[in-house]
């Protein structure tokens, strides 16, 4: 009975077909997983923490009387500021919002021509793009400052997205995977009398779905989390985004009482729009070339 | 409807400029069924998609019709193309499938949807039209394949070995609906092969293609019964044709009758024969005599030239069974004999050509001799 209450018994029958190693395996995936789920019950919890419970010692990991202090903390916080919360709640759902569409948008068109149209210079430009990838972002600052200032777009939305679209990781996922559509496919579409855009319209992008939702995950999280734009491209405090506001109330909190409540609820605001993002999107991460009826 | 003409194309790749297709040149007749066949690598897929447009022409020219395609992309040329690998695109039901090519065309909707049912019916794949490519199967989406390209109703279909991923009995059944196909679209057909059968049954003409160049352009008739050198020969025809290396002899000094002379026996050529291999200066040297299976009977069947030759394996093919018979060549003799004949190895075999029906090439270049 409690067997068939926890879902045992199927679990058992399942487990029965596999072999040792499977096993085992399966074991380490599972402890694995739990670890990696650590983090994000840790926040939930985190953040519904009274007071008294986010300083006890050792730190507790489960909360133990649930309350909205922290909530009602951050809100009086917020309403304090001179610029309304919802704003940079709206710059950063703005930027976002964007970021992935043309984030996506970029990194496709970018990744097709270096997959699919023979130019002289293809490998060149895919090599310089891979080389990119190990930049550290410390060292683009400079030039990025240099770049958005000299264009003028300092302190506004297009300052914020402009240094995010290009995303070498991006170009390259979506190159190896438009490397697996065979030719024939485009052929036949070019037969069938597509231009070259409606090709990667109708053809690529759609094939191309699973890599394309998981260059929009990381492309929002990456502009989600953000603020190096807002501190250094934004001069005004009404176009920074939410990230930046959060982390300034919780960057002078180094070994201060008052106000870790507040970044604690902080944490989980900008942590769960990525848990929703990846929510949507993983349906679709998951289906691979293998299921698309290509081969 | 039109003819497609190509003039002395070829193609070359890469940097050492490896020239896959050479000098091919031809004339395609309205409403033709031309069949390309050759071996793998030869150079099929490159022509047929020069012609296409999919592929740069490094010299010659193509016309569909009166017009020089040399610089017109492929959606420009009014063709259709069936990929061995189908190529249908995944995303799309087969519906969307059938009606990509029209939608582009920006055809009326109720003109779209009236082509995509008529090809459907034809083809006999009505039922799936709102499935995906990936939940139908091989047989299926070759159907599909070919009814996006009948929609378009083109001036030429082109079609690079549209069955070769099918099982042989489906095989053959498609093979008949694209004969049925060509018959009722009445349409420039280029069909890309392999096989040699499938170039035999279909075409009205065969292109026989070897190291990118163009060995033979005939009807299959023509092509299985006077192939133009060795290669055709044997490439075309199951089980191959028999190639004997041999000299030729004058039987009496001065009588002008001339033997095909092996180690091992001697066979007499018919008078025809012997005035093209007379003319070509070939007596007292040495050439390859070809004769297919079929033209050689058991003892009894044809009056002299007895070879005999000791049993050692056998085919059955059915109706037919062909036994492999060494006379002393490197390579066993094959005759074609009824199902029903029966023998032990090593048993002696007496058997005779049917000469009038051999075929004489030449002992180097492999091409026949004629007038
Ligand atoms: N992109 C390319 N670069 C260099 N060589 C190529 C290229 N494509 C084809 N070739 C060469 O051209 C030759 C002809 O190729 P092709 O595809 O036309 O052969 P095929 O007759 O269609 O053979 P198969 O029956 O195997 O399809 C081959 O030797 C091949 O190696
Ligand atoms: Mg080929």
């Amino acid at each position: 009975m409690v067997q068939r209450l926890l879902g045992l018994r199927w679990k058992g029958s399942r487990l029965q077909a596999m072999d040792g190693f499977q096993k085992l395996l399966t074991l380490l995936m599972i402890v694995m997983s739990v670890f990696m789920l650590l983090p994000i019950v840790y926040i939930f919890n985190h953040a519904f923490k009274p007071y008294h419970e986010l300083f006890v010692y050792p730190p507790a990991f489960f909360v133990r009387e649930p309350s909205f202090q922290n909530m009602n903390e951050l809100l009086s916080v917020t309403s304090r500021s001179t610029v309304p919360m919802i704003r940079y709640l709206f710059n950063s759902v703005f930027i976002s919002g964007l970021a992935v569409v043309f984030v996506t948008g970029v990194s496709a068109l970018c990744a097709f021509p270096i997959s699919k149209h023979k130019f002289p210079g293809a490998k060149l430009a895919f090599s310089t793009i891979l080389l990119t990838l190990m930049f550290a972002p410390e060292v683009i600052q400079i030039p990025r400052y240099l770049v958005v200032s000299n264009l003028g777009i300092m302190n506004s939305y297009f300052g914020h997205l402009l240094p995010m679209l290009a995303m070498p990781i991006g170009v390259f996922l979506l190159k190896q995977f438009i490397d697996q559509i065979p030719d024939a496919l485009l052929e036949a579409a070019r037969i069938d009398g597509a231009n070259e855009f409606f090709v990667f319209i109708r053809i690529v992008i759609p094939v191309c779905m699973p890599a394309i939702a998981t260059v929009a995950i990381l492309a929002f999280q990456n502009s989600w989390g953000n603020v190096e734009t807002s501190s250094l491209f934004m001069l005004d405090d009404e176009m920074k985004s939410f990230a930046f506001f959060l982390s300034t109330l919780t960057n002078n909190l180094a070994g201060n009482v008052a106000m870790q409540g507040a970044a604690a609820v902080a944490s989980l605001i900008m942590f769960v729009p990525n848990l929703i993002v990846f929510i949507i999107l993983q349906g679709k991460v998951i289906a691979t070339m293998a299921h698309s009826g290509i081969k | 409807m039109a003819g497609i003409r190509i003039e002395h194309l070829y193609k070359r790749y890469g940097k050492d400029k490896q020239t896959v297709v050479n000098d091919f040149h031809l004339d395609i007749k309205d409403k033709e069924f031309l069949v390309f066949v050759g071996p793998s690598g030869c150079g099929k897929s490159t022509t047929l998609r020069m012609i296409a447009g999919l592929e740069d022409i490094s010299e010659g020219e193509i016309y569909i019709g009166d017009q020089l395609v040399n610089d017109l992309p492929p959606k420009d040329r009014d063709i259709a193309m069936v990929f061995q690998n189908y190529a249908l695109y995944p995303n799309m039901t087969v519906f969307e499938n059938i009606a990509f090519g029209l939608r582009l065309r920006k055809l009326p909707r109720h003109e779209i949807e009236q082509s995509v049912k008529r090809a459907a019916r034809v083809l006999e794949i009505e039922p799936y039209l709102n499935r995906k490519p990936k939940e139908l199967s091989g047989g299926q989406r070759q159907r599909v394949a070919l009814g996006r390209a009948i929609v378009r109703d083109p001036q030429v279909f082109l079609m690079d070995e549209p069955l070769s991923n099918l099982d042989a009995k489906l095989r053959v059944q498609m093979r008949m609906e694209i004969i049925k196909l060509h018959k009722t679209l009445e349409t420039t057909f280029i069909y890309v092969t392999h096989d040699q059968i499938e170039a035999m049954t279909m075409a009205d003409r065969i292109v026989v293609m070897k190291d990118g160049v163009i060995q033979q352009i005939d009807t299959p008739e023509t092509v299985y019964t006077t192939p133009n050198n060795t290669f055709v020969a044997s490439f075309i025809g199951s089980p191959q044709i028999n190639l004997i290396e041999g000299k030729i002899v004058e039987d009496i000094p001065g009588s002008g009758k001339l033997q095909f002379q092996t180690s091992r026996f001697l066979l007499p050529i018919p008078q025809e024969a012997a005035r093209v291999l007379v003319h070509h200066n070939k007596v007292n040297k040495r050439v390859t005599l070809g004769i297919r299976p079929e033209n050689i009977g058991l003892e009894g069947l044809f009056s002299d030239a007895i070879i005999t030759g000791a049993y050692k394996v056998s085919e059955l093919m059915g109706a037919d069974r062909f036994l492999h018979l060494d006379i002393g060549q490197d390579k066993l003799l094959v005759v074609r004999v009824n199902a029903y004949y029966h023998c032990e190895e090593n048993e002696n075999i007496r058997i005779v050509p049917d000469m009038s029906k051999a075929l004489f090439f030449d002992a180097d270049s492999g091409v026949r001799f004629k007038i």
